[in-house]
């Protein structure tokens, strides 16, 4: 299945620091968590558990997608480092 | 602090451009770019269409350029629930160069292109983030670099820094866009070999095809998209991203059933997938571009929103080249007169007024609304798949007229709303 192997075919540089930082008191007023299905890197997840959005940044493919869907500005968004982060071969 | 005339930062189509430009014309030139190599960062569909422009600064640039293919064959195809009607254009004429596009990868491409650059006596600097602006007087002076916090002073900056520019927000150019006039691109990269994409295709000597999909994203506005290199296929999905929002559902899910729709499926049998990408792209048309200049800064390429999907032609690249080119010509005129100021910087604007970028953006401006109608990717989709399917119906029953069959298919909207529809279609591309 193509969404089994697909995230594997990425290559990363992954830099120490986030690029992104999310802001979990502002997400929890949140009603649609639309970032938690519309990253394509799978970067969001609601922890239900813990009522609270997990977010690992390593396999974020710097699309933009968080940024734009996010309409409560819980997002704090950069590039990462020069040479950092995802680093497409052939695309 | 280190001192050039001018600043370019992204080292892609546009930046690249601009920079070889200026270069050209003896300006001391530094072109940053933030991926350890240039086109590392980029997510490309894609085809680029002929830019006839870039000849004037490297003759014979179709012969050197690194490409895959030249595209003379073009497919839309509209997928209906149990069907699929295409439309297929090929030419002769785009058969021979100046052909009318190619399919290329993008880290070969840029790299390649940004070597002629540095040949050129462009300073390029990879692995490198442009993080603020520096200004002087109202005016941008330069920009702050990641590395070291160094400052580079320039009475000039062009930023190219993609769809995102966070660099044009920091100059007050920046609208916030809506999640209407953005787009989520997702792509796999599939290899089959090159004698198999000739033989599935029919292609001969290094031809290539593009074919877009219509009525494949379960409602959500966009569409699917196929383009041949040499040894593999370029995969993927188009996403308006408040409708993807909306529907609830993972792209990468979508690009999975996708892929698995009978027409995609034949295509793809037995290549092995290689890479997965993603970035959003600008899809706010004429009606987005922001403001393109402020004292000593211009923005090009997708920073300045200069990007189209009229439902037949999607296209950036070219778009990011020409307008590099005439960012350069904008401020080696600035130079000539010692002036930088916004007022200078303004007849930018008039070069894409008068070139075909800014003309291309203004003639599918009302396209950009009718790509925003939701009935072009659920309903009209299966309307074209009914009436296909009762006019080669064979089932011992009457035909009936072309007139009623259409009319029958038409059914599923009220009345009020196709002619509205057709007004609006008709309006926005003829």
């Amino acid at each position: 299945m193509i969404t089994d192997d697909i995230f594997e075919l990425v290559s990363y540089r992954v830099c120490e620091e986030a690029h992104i930082r999310v802001s979990r008191e502002v997400c929890q007023g949140c009603t649609h968590r639309a970032c938690t299905f519309t990253c394509p890197a799978r970067c969001y997840e609601w922890n239900a558990e813990k009522k609270r959005i997990d977010f690992a940044y390593e396999a974020c493919l710097e699309c933009g997608t968080c940024l734009i869907i996010c309409d409560r500005g819980a997002l704090e968004w950069h590039y990462p480092k020069g040479g950092f982060g995802v680093r497409f071969r052939l695309t | 602090m280190k001192t050039y005339d001018v600043v370019v930062v992204g080292a892609g189509p546009a930046g690249i451009t601009a920079s070889l430009r200026m270069a050209r014309e003896g300006l001391k030139v530094l072109l940053l770019e933030r991926g350890d190599a240039p086109g590392s960062k980029n997510m490309f569909g894609g085809m680029l269409p002929y830019a006839p422009l870039v000849e004037e600064l490297l003759p014979c640039f179709w012969d050197q350029a690194p490409w895959e293919r030249h595209v003379v064959k073009r497919t839309l195809t509209v997928l209906a629930k149990k069907s699929a009607t295409s439309l297929v254009f090929e030419s002769e004429g785009f058969d021979g160069p100046p052909y009318s596009g190619y399919t290329l990868f993008r880290p070969i491409f840029d790299g390649w292109y940004a070597q002629k650059a540095t040949e050129a006596g462009v300073r390029l600097l990879t692995g490198c983030l442009a993080e603020e602006l520096l200004m002087h007087e109202g005016a941008v002076s330069g920009v702050t670099v990641g590395r070291e916090k160094g400052e580079v002073a320039a009475p000039a900056v062009i930023v190219c820094d993609g769809v995102l520019s966070l660099l044009a927000k920091k100059a007050g150019l920046y609208r916030p866009p809506e999640a209407s006039d953005m787009a989520l691109g997702i792509k796999a990269l599939f290899h089959l070999g090159e004698e198999e994409i000739d033989e599935r295709f029919n292609l001969v000597r290094r031809q290539g095809v593009s074919q877009e999909f219509r009525g494949c994203t379960e409602g959500i506005r966009g569409g699917g998209f196929i383009y041949t290199q040499t040894e593999t296929l370029s995969v993927g999905l188009v996403l308006h991203l408040d409708s993807l929002k909306k529907s609830g559902t993972p792209p990468y899910e979508l690009f999975e059933r996708f892929c698995s729709l009978g027409q995609v499926r034949k295509i793809l049998k037995g290549a092995r997938m290689r890479e997965y990408s993603a970035h959003v792209l600008p899809e706010g048309g004429y009606r987005g571009i922001p403001q393109l200049y402020t004292g000593g800064l211009l923005l090009a390429g997708d920073a300045a929103g200069l990007c189209y999907a009229n439902g037949l032609n999607m296209e950036g690249m070219n778009l990011a080249i020409a307008s590099g080119f005439f960012a350069a010509e904008t401020v080696i005129d600035a130079f000539s007169k010692g002036d930088f100021s916004a007022r200078q910087m303004a007849r930018y604007e008039n070069r894409l007024r008068e070139s075909f970028v800014l003309r291309d953006m203004k003639t599918f401006a009302k396209t950009t609304d009718l790509m925003h109608n939701d009935r072009l990717f659920s309903a009209y989709p299966q309307m074209v798949g009914t009436i296909m399917e009762e006019i080669f119906k064979s089932d011992g029953k009457p035909r009936k007229s072309l007139g009623r069959i259409c009319r029958e298919a038409a059914r599923v909207l009220p009345i009020g709303q196709l002619i509205a529809d057709a007004f609006k279609g008709g309006r926005s591309l003829i």
